[in-house]
């Protein structure tokens, strides 16, 4: 069921947008705080891209180029914070 | 050649074609997207050669209102997902519902980041502070127009609530919505 799929989507949304909140204050580590940080955005990325633009039924191309757009963009924030905390 | 190949030729949009709603629609996502990430991209790299910089500005920024603004936002997302669900049913009325659902909660955002901007401003710090507010002010501005700009596409597609209108004015919602995904833990929450 669509709506049922939907409603999941959404509530994993919500719940990652909350638990992001609560990732600065928890995790006093900033390269894991981070990596947690984007690894949350990324799957909250993949949700809309495959339940909300509906690219669940396109084709792979698409689908792929757009998910490549969402995890090239915080791979690239993370490996930038990391080489600033490590050199 | 295949009769998926004909059409194709007739529509002029060929591989395009596979995705919901316009395909014009898809030609803005994918340069909005390119552009937002090479935006995106340069605001990393400065905070990189300006780390204390931009650990500054941050800190004055309010991620608790910006934490709002996504919740606000995905669920406009969603209301504008089920829209979709309901026009692709046939259900016209309950599709301009969500539809209004969705605008209503785009018009929260832009008041919320209002609000946060206001706040902003009120401590002294504005365009020309320091190259992070530059930034912060340019991308969440021009995602902010986005948002506008995507609260009139829903308005212009929601009265006739036809499932191919519905699919192209909401595909540029998501975008929108995939947009502040990325940007918000990036601006508000990544630390260099």
């Amino acid at each position: 069921m669509i709506q049922d799929r939907l409603d999941i989507a959404w509530i994993i949304l919500i719940g990652l947008a909350l638990a992001m909140l609560l990732v600065p204050p928890l995790v006093p580590r900033p390269l894991l705080a981070n990596a947690l940080l984007l690894t949350f955005a990324a799957i909250k990325g993949r949700r809309i891209v495959l339940d909300f633009l509906d690219l669940r039924s396109a084709p792979a191309l698409w689908r792929g180029l757009v998910s490549a757009w969402v995890v090239t963009v915080v791979l690239f924030a993370w490996l930038a914070s990391a080489i600033v905390a490590l050199i | 050649m295949s009769a998926t190949d004909c059409e194709q030729q007739e529509t002029g949009w060929g591989i395009l074609e596979d995705l919901p709603g316009d395909p014009m629609i898809w030609v803005l996502i994918f340069s909005e997207l390119a552009a937002f990430g090479l935006f995106l991209g340069a605001f990393v790299v400065a905070r990189a050669l300006q780390p204390a910089v931009f650990a500054a500005g941050q800190a004055t920024l309010d991620p608790h209102l910006a934490g709002i603004n996504t919740i606000v936002l995905v669920t406009s997302g969603w209301a504008a997902a089920r829209a979709t669900a309901s026009a692709r049913a046939g259900e016209r009325a309950r599709a301009r519902s969500w539809l209004f659902g969705a605008m209503a909660l785009g018009g929260v955002f832009i008041a919320v980041k209002l609000y946060e901007y206001a706040g902003e401003i009120a401590s002294g710090n504005g365009l020309e502070t320091s190259p992070f507010f530059t930034l912060y002010f340019l991308l969440t501005g021009f995602h902010l127009l986005h948002v506008g700009l995507g609260i009139v596409i829903l308005a212009v597609v929601s009265p006739g609530g036809r499932a191919a209108s519905v699919e192209t004015g909401t595909a540029f919602w998501h975008m929108v919505d995939l947009l502040w995904v990325v940007m918000f833990p990036i601006i508000y929450l990544v630390h260099a």
